[in-house]
């Protein structure tokens, strides 16, 4: 019996707040729907516009995205390059690590075989201005093309010798490692499992000719 | 209502310097602070913060009628939160780069006191006319307050504004300008300044008398 | 190991190398407003680090089984109710509307539990619990959890966010109680008239700031003492 005013007292208290949740809910429901799509294509656009500055010859058209679990069991989505011809070109792989001041994001390009370093290329980073902040500069990237996989990078403040050395940028040695490092942490969880999905010789063809049937299709 | 209220206009000329929401009612210090290293995130982000602005206040001022006193604040936060969400999801699609240089700031704004303090003060009590042209009049002066920090920072930080150099080659930046303690610096100075000016002014207007 | 070296990074970072307070200028009203005191700042503080420690806690387990693409919970409720298995759900857009009532409900939740239980906290820092929900330090904690639970590459557990949490707790208050420390001092300093008040605890901030920014880039170091303690 005295649950009826009671509820009724409720209902009165809180309609307009129940009411507008569901508007509100509506309308988030529509600003979703119709943008998520958009969002979703911005967030794409970010990494394959870039893809043909990793990897020479690339085509972003025929990237296809592959799902690689790294060397510390987590599960990665890395991309397959291939070029207009279809043919696979090599691999780029998004890494992420602490640089001097914050969070740094780069995309690293490899080549067909997994064993040099194509490109490299920040995404985000918020280094000091004017000096670790170079590191999203062309004359730092092009510092780690043609890189070997098999040994770790190792930063030098001289005129780099052996193959596997990075000039440091000038002021800016703990950004120039930052990156390094990154890229070292990346290849050692990634670069076995990616060579797993592209054995060599043969094989490739095989791979690399399913993508231009896919295109066949799709073309006309 | 019998205390005469402040009009339309008299709310739209208060936002914009008498009561600016920055540099007298130290409100929104967050975004003032994080995303005045230039001008364009700066103007974004006092976009954004009109989007909400406004629209909150409209929304508020129609069920201004329905509200009840213990509820205000839920309904508040709700319509707040909810249209942060759009603002936030409409410059993810339209200025994918900018959504990502200012990052959490966006969805900070839920927790600027600057809006739920109009909703309380304005929109809750007086009707749509009054609430849009104090959230316009707000927005102007947070606006304001934003671009001046702004310039200071990016001419000086990076010999820019909005983008284009301005300061002659041999400028040095000075790096500090865009990093944290530049945007403290620069605030608390700025504030000195106007402090100043109003501290002068007062003191005319007492002689005068 | 390797967690527990990522754990010690995670809070370094957050209560020293980005403060939260003055690298991301996240709960800069309460540091300006109620740092007159050294003893009144430092129970602010606390009360924040108490309410953004469980406000990450209930934030990290909504998104983590709720809110984030493809989260367990809503995409059973999909196949339940025979949803095509192919879409990925996404609840994602609510999150800041849940995140906001997670925290005032964390607050109000934290103020009677305290005042019920535990009288003498109620005391020392139980006034300042209200003032917290607009404190933009504890939204952005839940910001940043889930922005690293949409991402894949770096899916935090419960551990890392509650490592974050408590760390930019512990920087927020190790930055109040300094500010109150020099303001207590300031006191008696004869500062310029117009810059007497929010000016100068400005301009000390950014000097306070410059300071913080010398941890920056000690984290390598730390990683390496870490990991050679620990082998």
């Amino acid at each position: 019996m005295a649950e009826a005013p009671k509820s009724r007292n409720f209902i009165g208290q809180a309609w307009l707040v129940i009411l507008l949740a569901l508007l509100y809910g509506g309308a988030l429901a529509t600003v979703h729907t119709a943008l998520s799509a958009r969002i979703a294509e911005n967030k794409r656009n970010e990494t394959y516009s870039v893809i043909p500055i990793l990897v020479e010859g690339a085509d972003q058209s025929m990237t296809a995205e592959v799902s690689v679990e790294g060397q510390n069991g987590k599960e990665l989505t890395v991309y397959r390059v291939l070029d207009s011809g279809g043919h696979h070109r090599g691999w780029v792989l998004p890494a992420a690590g602490q640089g001097f001041a914050d969070q740094i994001e780069i995309l690293i390009g490899l080549d067909a075989e997994v064993s040099t370093i194509a490109g490299l290329y920040v995404l985000g980073q918020k280094e000091t201005p004017g000096l670790g902040d170079y590191i999203t500069g062309e004359g730092f990237r092009n510092r780690f093309r043609g890189k070997p996989t098999d040994r770790p990078l190792v930063v030098v403040k001289s005129d780099p010798k052996a193959n596997n050395e990075i000039l440091a940028l000038t002021g800016a040695t703990i950004s120039s490692e930052s990156v390094s490092g990154i890229v070292n942490r990346a290849l050692a969880n990634l670069k076995g499992p990616i060579r797993q999905l592209a054995p060599g010789g043969g094989e490739e063809q095989d791979e690399a000719s399913s993508p231009a049937d896919r295109q066949g299709e799709t073309g006309p | 209502m019998t205390r005469g209220e402040p009009t339309a206009l008299e709310r739209f000329i208060n936002g914009i310097l008498p009561e600016n929401p920055v540099y007298r009612q130290l409100l929104g210090m967050c975004p003032v602070l994080a995303v005045t290293n230039g001008m364009k995130p700066a103007m974004t982000m006092a976009g954004a913060t009109a989007f909400v602005l406004i629209l909150a206040n409209i929304m508020i001022s129609l069920m201004r009628g329905l509200l009840k006193p213990h509820l205000r604040i839920l309904v508040f936060t709700l319509t707040i939160a909810t249209f942060v969400t759009i603002a936030d999801r409409l410059l993810a699609a339209y200025m994918y780069e900018m959504s990502k240089q200012l990052g959490p700031y966006v969805p900070l704004i839920i927790v600027n006191c600057l809006i739920i303090s109009r909703c309380e003060i304005c929109a809750s009590k007086q009707d749509v006319r009054v609430a849009v042209a104090d959230g316009v009049g707000m927005s102007l002066g947070f606006a304001l307050a934003l671009a001046s920090i702004a310039t200071v920072r990016e001419i000086l930080g990076s010999g820019t504004w909005l983008g284009l150099p301005v300061m002659p080659g041999f400028w040095p930046n000075w790096g500090i300008m865009v990093l944290p303690p530049g945007a403290f610096l620069t605030l608390g100075l700025l504030l000195g300044m106007v402090e100043w000016v109003n501290q002068a002014r007062a003191k005319k207007a007492g002689k005068r008398e | 190991m390797e967690t527990l070296t990522g754990l010690v990074l995670i809070f370094i970072s957050a209560a020293l190398i980005n403060n939260f307070v003055l690298h991301y200028f996240v709960g800069v009203c309460p540091f300006l407003g109620v740092s007159r005191k050294i003893g009144t700042a430092f129970g602010m503080g606390c009360a924040v680090t108490f309410v953004i420690s469980i406000a990450a806690l209930l934030s990290w387990t909504l998104t983590y089984f709720i809110l984030r693409p493809g989260a367990p919970l809503p995409s059973w409720v999909w196949a339940v109710a025979g949803g095509n298995p192919a879409t990925t759900v996404d609840l994602s857009v609510l999150s800041y509307i849940v995140y906001i009532f997670v925290i005032a409900s964390s607050v109000q939740f934290v103020e009677m539990y305290v005042r019920k239980f535990f009288p003498a906290l109620y005391k020392s820092f139980g006034v300042y619990l209200p003032l917290i929900t607009t404190n933009c330090a504890i939204l952005f904690a839940c910001l940043e959890i889930m922005k690293h639970l949409q991402d894949p590459m770096r899916l935090w557990g419960l551990h890392e966010a509650l490592a974050l949490a408590i760390g930019g707790g512990v920087g927020f208050t190790i930055a109040i109680s300094l500010m109150a420390g020099i303001r207590e001092d300031m006191d008696i300093c004869d500062v310029p008239k117009p810059l007497k008040g929010a000016g100068i605890a400005l301009i000390v901030a950014g000097i306070m700031a410059m300071a913080f920014m010398g941890f920056t880039g000690v984290q390598n170091g730390v990683e390496t003492a870490l990991s050679s303690l620990l082998r």
